[in-house]
């Protein structure tokens, strides 16, 4: 194949991959692939050449969106213990997503086991982060004693609530933005002794 | 940055590496005591293990997505063939 072959090649890959984003966010996992295939402006064969099935485009989206936060999450070490910045820092990245992560929320439930599974290592990543801050804490005794799984569900409880509640909470706007501060602050206070 | 070839954690510090030691591809969550790796079983145990600590989830599930985990490792491809 040409170079110049392999380089359009590649950008129809990323189209397509955009188009997808926005169509998923917008209309949930089971929109139809024409629908891709007109948002990226690419014939629907060819979004077959890319992804063969599309369980391997749902999981390339996943794939992508872990990505992104694994490497917001490992630049972050310089903050250490202070759970209000990595707190701040898990909201800033999930409003650069906040659409696909709404999505994701909602209908997780109905994915195949691995896609599920990815989201399920996803959360792991953030936990590693937020519980390793959280666990230094409780033993310094500025945080409560509860198991580390109930601290970890009572902050994305929170966030998925006003998510999933974002036309009543913030309509035709972000709501992990206008919540941000009272999210965070609530959650400290909540867990603070 | 070099990766764990068993759980895919970077290791940015030394403390990061098994027995502190930063020639060695794995972590020190995957090093057993002695500071050899952990095996198959062991590794997908204790994943297991982290994600019931961390999230919660019933243990099938938890199993369920370690498996799925270390699939998608290199150095654990031989047990999914």
């Amino acid at each position: 194949m040409t170079e110049k072959r392999q380089l359009q090649k590649a950008q129809t890959r990323e189209r397509i991959i955009a188009a997808a984003l926005k169509v998923y966010s917008e209309q949930g996992f089971s929109a139809p692939t024409a629908a891709i295939a007109d948002e990226a402006n690419v014939s629907h064969g060819s979004i077959f050449v890319h992804f063969p099935t599309v369980e391997s485009l749902w999981l390339c989206l996943l794939e992508n969106f872990s990505q992104d936060i694994n490497a917001e999450f490992n630049s972050l070490s310089e903050y250490g213990n202070d759970i209000e910045r990595l707190l701040e820092r898990h909201i800033d990245v999930l409003i650069k997503h906040e659409d696909f992560y709404k999505r994701l929320v909602k209908e997780a439930v109905y994915l195949p086991e691995e896609e599920k599974n990815t989201f399920i290592a996803i959360q792991s990543m953030v936990s590693i982060h937020l519980l390793q801050a959280l666990e230094r804490e409780i033993s310094r005794k500025v945080v409560k004693n509860v198991p580390p799984h109930m601290l970890f569900n009572t902050w994305l409880g929170l966030i998925h609530y006003y998510l999933l509640n974002g036309d009543l909470f913030a309509p035709q706007d972000s709501v992990l933005k206008r919540y941000k501060s009272a999210l965070i602050e609530c959650f400290l206070s909540l867990i603070k002794q | 940055m070099k990766t764990c070839i068993a759980c895919g954690m970077p290791m940015k510090n030394t403390s990061d590496f098994a027995m502190s030691d930063e020639s060695k591809d794995y972590c020190v969550y995957c090093a057993r005591p002695d500071g050899t790796m952990q095996s198959f079983d062991e590794k997908k145990e204790n994943m297991t293990d982290f994600i019931i600590k961390t999230q919660g989830l019933a243990r099938e599930a938890a199993e369920s997505a370690a498996l799925s985990m270390m699939k998608k490792l290199p150095h654990w491809k031989n047990h999914f063939d």
